[in-house]
């Protein structure tokens, strides 16, 4: 007993160390890459600046502007996240009802918006629709979007319910629960949950899909690069600017998803 | 003795496959009847008509005096209420603790609030001796304590009978001990029981009444002694030999 007792300990020490030292490699080979994407990012910036002389006190003049359009893009990303998450859950639970006439509504919905491009939805919404409700320029985007981001959040909503193992409805249903009861207690909260990751991808797509908004001249961040570009001949620049803003933003919201997934987490 | 549940007549086809064929079945209050016959004898969807979680397409289910198919929505949810399930597969709510899911039904179905749920829930629990197992989820425990939290689970609504559906065939044979223990203890306590099972065991030394079903069809009816020592029909003598063969 002490023998094993000694064996084992010995080797859980060693186990210890060789984790340890495990840290410590991957420590070391993360800097390693770090330094090496940065030496590299500098490598092609310079060979570029030598073609293309790159003038940034153009951006830094045009900052209030970039505020503005990085509030414009929040502030659409924001609403049509709301809507389009409210359109996923009412017609993903349209699509899962046993009433075909509710069923065939959302199939239609789902088919209408993820069969067009995002981009003449937009016309449509702005030219079309808005020009009969008098809609202004921001909310036609936003409706736009969130009705075609809805159809793709409606699939998703609707396979997260699906997923939702059958006998836990049967168990609910042999205890008496009634259909309401057994889709708020027990479907749907297991249904988000699985939901979860593939929601906060396409919240992530929505964030970028909002750039498409610049057509209808809506002054949100891609519109705010395209006139700081062409009025102050420093194109690349303000691509850039722009390109980093966006990629922060969504890795932040990635970030806060990985968060919530992991808060959500069931042992 | 009261009949608790009465089958009548019962038919019913899934597509071309006749599943019941005509049963007619009595439970009475505080046996407890074992249903034995091979697979596809139509023993579980049996068990599903009795509380309505499968319709029947012709007969009828009374429940104390009461045709099931008459009812409504409502009431039918009430007599749900008052006939316990066992499933195969446990069919535990995973997104809840034990604890949860023991208390859930006291909560949605009886009204309760979930305090005083929980402190039932935790009784039902150390009766199935998982009071330490309280906390965890589903998946945090072995077949036999998710089947034994299942067992609280109906008891817990204080039923007038249990329907088991095969409550071992989806356990590792080293935890089939625990969960028939709880199931004889049950027994002891003189509850209605309607139990499908394999387990020879069980239904030799518990049972009251053996029910074997062929083809959707009773075949027989007998007190266990009769039927394991002397079945009468030739399908009851087979099942039991192929039984008894696999068992050596």
């Amino acid at each position: 007993m002490t023998k094993g007792g000694l064996a084992e300990d010995i080797l859980t020490s060693q186990l210890l160390k060789e984790n340890k030292n495990e840290k410590l490699k991957r420590l070391f080979r993360r800097s390693l890459t770090f330094v090496v994407i940065v030496l590299l990012g500098a490598l092609i910036y310079l060979s570029i600046a030598k073609v293309y002389p790159f003038n940034w006190t153009t951006v830094l003049r045009y900052r209030r502007l970039f505020i503005t359009g990085i509030l414009v893009t929040l502030k659409l990303s924001a609403a049509s996240m709301g809507i389009s998450l409210g359109l996923g859950l009412v017609f993903a639970v349209m699509r899962t009802s046993k009433m075909e006439l509710l069923n065939e509504i959302a199939s239609l919905y789902v088919w209408v918006f993820r069969n067009m491009p995002l981009l003449v939805v937009i016309l449509l919404t702005y030219y079309g629709v808005g020009n009969i409700l008098d809609l202004s320029r921001f909310w036609a985007a936003v409706f736009a979007l969130s009705a075609f981001e809805g159809a793709y959040m409606t699939e998703i909503i609707r396979s997260g319910i699906e997923a939702v193992d059958s006998g836990e409805i049967e168990a609910a249903r042999s205890l008496g629960m009634s259909d309401f009861q057994i889709f708020s207690s027990i479907v749907f909260l297991q249904a988000i949950r699985i939901s979860l990751p593939p929601l906060i991808g396409q919240m992530i797509s929505l964030v970028k899909d909002s750039s498409l908004a610049s057509v209808i001249a809506l002054n949100e961040l891609t519109m705010i690069g395209r006139q700081v570009g062409t009025s102050s001949f420093a194109t690349f620049e303000s691509y850039i600017t722009v390109a980093v803003i966006y990629l922060l933003m969504t890795s932040v919201l990635s970030y806060l998803g990985r968060f919530l997934e992991r808060r959500l987490m069931l042992p | 003795m009261n009949s608790v549940i009465s089958l009548r007549g019962v038919v019913k086809t899934f597509g071309s496959l006749r599943a019941l064929n005509g049963v007619d079945l009595d439970v009475r209050s505080g046996e407890i009847l074992t249903i034995l016959g091979p697979s596809g004898a139509g023993k579980s969807t049996l068990l599903r008509i009795m509380n309505m979680l499968i319709k029947p397409d012709m007969g009828q289910v009374i429940f104390e005096g009461k045709n099931l198919g008459s009812l409504t929505k409502k009431e039918l949810r009430h007599v749900r209420s008052r006939i316990g399930f066992v499933f195969q597969h446990f069919n535990l709510f995973s997104h809840l603790t034990a604890l949860d899911n023991v208390a859930i039904g006291l909560v949605k179905v009886k009204g309760m609030k979930w305090q005083s749920a929980r402190e039932i829930a935790m009784e039902y629990l150390e009766k199935v001796d998982l009071a330490d197992k309280a906390r965890n989820y589903p998946s945090q425990l072995s077949g036999g304590q998710k089947q034994r939290v299942a067992i609280a689970r109906a008891l817990a609504m204080e039923p007038d009978i249990i329907l088991f559906d095969e409550p071992t065939s989806a356990l590792d044979p080293s935890l089939v001990g625990e969960v028939l223990r709880v199931m004889k203890r049950l027994a002891a306590e003189g509850r209605t029981m309607v139990v499908v099972t394999h387990e020879i065991g069980f239904a030799r030394g518990v049972a009251t009444r053996i029910v074997y079903m062929e083809k959707g069809k009773v075949v027989e009816e007998a007190d266990p002694e009769v039927f394991f020592t002397s079945p009468a029909a030739a399908g009851a003598q087979k099942f039991l030999r192929s039984i008894m063969e696999n068992a050596v």
